[in-house]
């Protein structure tokens, strides 16, 4: 079964496209990292996944079949947006009594003994509570509603190292104890590395990588060689290719994980981290193309 | 990992609107304190010259005899104390309107300015079932308190609509009293929810709301007396308590202009002012002085086959004026909401 299904799908601001074609299968049981350049279309797409937004074009299923924004949607995913909008004249209290008057589920009892276990006094109105303390009580909202799905956008960005550290312990415990699914669009790649099993790479508005982390690990290499026609013939697609004095440096995505290699070159596994980045890099020059493309 | 499992059925439920309604009054609940509070500071003012206003009433009615110089100072006082609405009158008239959009101008505008509407809109409720749910309450909400208002108000002005200093149907009174009052809440509601949700920010959304609503008072104010074909009379005592739309004269039941008037008046010297339908006798002082007659320039007129005509709404036509302005105000704010949720629905965030 599939957290998130597009096909197709697209949406445009004005005469500007956020997001287009975009084809994606998420499967559920995965914490996935959404990474992509700023203005890629990372938070266009997870607001159509959690139905804030109508689609301009495709569609967007999610939990297996069911329409973005949809009742049996709303009901199953928990968002946690951006900058984590808070009502903040209201206590904690408050916004746990609120958010269980606008879920049919509400765990009440899980909500205060978490906030309990940190520290957040309920009396607190909401806007007073630290950066992490607030991050803290957003992503419990989300959590006490018991969803199959938890889409969170840039959570940590506004968060400093101990807080973010905390933030991201207590999905992975949410998700070791509930199964939920988790989605989450972030920069923080070094961070995501030790978490994230499952990579969905945005550039220039489309969908440039889905896979789960693994596989994604085991077909990508960094080669070397002294000149470039030594590579030419691997069984792959060329991502990132640069030379440093005379040697060349190549990352490849190799048809299959046991495609052979050249002899002659030097070849290593690469980390998520810059794996991503060869894509992010990859991305950027094509930005300006699209744009020209978009004018014509 | 465990798998989801198919799609539940039954959470397919939407959540029950009672749970809602605790929603809306947990959010809002500060701002009707405010309201209420505001309104009962107006109330007490109103409660407390109404007071006033009834004793010096009394005690003219219960003066005898009736025509003495002591009555008639007593009518007088009370007359030139309470007859002229000032502005606490030019306040009240706008203030169904202006609390209505004061009301509804945060509603949305500020969910989307602050971006809370990305947690509202993304619980199990849903944006429409949460805008509904805060939307209708709001709207019952304060057409309910400026209804209740306009009674106040109606209440506190008794004395003077008794004494037929001012009627009911002036437009200082009118659109704050009875269901006319509702409607304009109803109206300055809706025009600030709508305009919320296209500026997306609170200060905006009330300028906005304030200035449509302005424009609507003007037009109701224009057109009010003509929601009915006004009644026309000949007498020179107009009805009771009647509301007196404009004046003119005829001759054999034919309209005359003004400058037929007025060359009628040049053998008494008065003058005949077309846009007030009134006679001034400035120039009569003259020639009294210079030929020692006293002619009633109204009299010779009607001596001369003239008669003047007054046409009016009479004080009975109350009621179906006020339905008529709180229909019409009504279908606009329910146009206007309707809209407002139309867009709602398709808003990207």
């Amino acid at each position: 079964m599939n957290v998130i299904e597009t096909r197709d799908l697209g949406r445009r601001y004005g005469s500007k496209w956020a997001l287009r074609d975009c084809t994606l299968a998420i499967p559920d049981g995965h914490l996935v990292a959404l990474v992509g350049p700023n203005g890629a279309g990372k938070s266009t797409l997870l607001n159509l996944v959690v139905g804030l937004t109508p689609p301009t074009e495709g569609s967007v299923e999610v939990l297996g079949g069911a329409t973005a924004g949809s009742v049996a949607a709303l009901d199953g995913i928990a968002f946690v947006a951006q900058d984590m909008p808070l009502y903040r004249h209201l206590s904690v209290a408050d916004m746990l009594h609120l958010t269980s008057n606008l879920n049919l589920r509400f765990d009440t009892v899980y909500a205060r003994r978490r906030l309990d276990d940190l520290g957040i006094d309920h009396k607190q109105k909401a806007g007073k509570l630290s950066g992490g303390q607030q991050a803290q009580l957003a992503l419990t909202l989300g959590l006490a509603r018991h969803p199959r799905l938890l889409v969170l956008d840039e959570p940590t960005a506004p968060l400093d190292p101990v807080a973010r550290h905390d933030f991201m312990a207590t999905v992975l415990t949410s998700m070791a104890d509930d199964g939920v699914s988790v989605v989450l669009s972030s920069h923080m790649l070094a961070e995501l590395e030790r978490v994230t099993d499952y990579l969905v790479l945005i550039g220039q508005g489309r969908v440039r990588l889905n896979d789960e982390v693994d596989d994604l690990l085991a077909t990508h290499r960094l080669v070397s060689a002294a000149t470039p026609d030594r590579l030419s013939g691997l069984d792959g697609e060329v991502i990132e290719s640069s030379t440093m004095g005379a040697q060349t440096h190549q990352l490849i995505r190799l048809a299959s994980p046991d495609a052979p290699l050249p002899l002659d070159c030097e070849a290593r596994p690469v980390g998520l981290e810059e794996l991503a980045l060869a894509y992010l890099r990859e991305s950027a020059p094509a930005l300006a193309l699209s744009a020209v493309g978009a004018t014509r | 990992m465990t798998a989801i499992a198919a799609l539940p059925t039954a959470s397919a439920r939407p959540v029950p609107w009672l749970r809602l309604a605790w929603v809306v009054w947990r959010r809002y609940r500060t701002m009707l304190i405010a309201t209420v509070g505001a309104l009962a500071a107006i109330a007490v003012y109103l409660v407390v010259t109404g007071e006033q206003m009834r004793s010096s009433y009394d005690a003219a009615t219960a003066c005898r005899p009736i025509d003495s110089t002591a009555c008639m100072y007593k009518f007088n006082l009370f007359h030139n104390s309470y007859a002229q609405p000032g502005l606490i009158g030019a306040v009240l008239m706008f203030l169904p309107a202006i609390i209505g959009s004061f009301a509804g101008a945060p509603l949305l505008s500020r969910e989307l300015e602050t971006g809370t509407f990305r947690y509202a809109w993304t619980q199990g409720a849903g944006r429409m079932r949460w805008a509904t749910a805060i939307l209708v309450s709001g709207a019952v909400g304060v057409a309910a308190i400026m209804a209740a208002f306009g009674a106040l108000i109606t209440w506190r002005n008794q004395p003077l609509l008794d004494s037929g200093f001012t009627p009911r149907l002036h437009q200082t009174i009118f659109p704050e009293t009875g269901i006319a009052a509702a409607g304009w809440a109803l109206v300055g509601f809706a025009v600030g929810v709508l305009a919320g949700l296209l500026w997306r920010r609170v200060v905006p959304a009330i300028v906005t709301a304030f200035a449509a609503c302005f424009g609507l008072e003007y037009l109701g104010a224009t057109y009010r007396s003509h929601y009915l074909t006004p009644l026309t009379t000949t007498s020179l005592d107009q009805p009771l308590k009647s509301l007196t739309i404009s004046q003119w004269w005829t001759k054999g039941g034919v309209r005359v202009s003004s400058d037929q008037v007025t060359s009628a008046l040049g053998a008494v010297g008065a003058q005949f002012n077309a846009s007030g339908g009134k006679i001034t006798s400035a120039a009569a002082g003259s020639s009294n002085g210079a030929g020692g007659t006293s002619i009633d320039p109204t009299q010779y007129l009607i001596q001369h086959g003239y008669a003047q005509v007054t046409s009016y709404q009479p004080d009975s036509r109350y009621w179906p004026l006020q339905w008529i302005e709180f229909g019409w105000l009504t279908a606009l704010a329910l146009a206007l909401l309707g809209i407002a949720f139309w867009l709602l629905r398709r808003r990207p965030a």
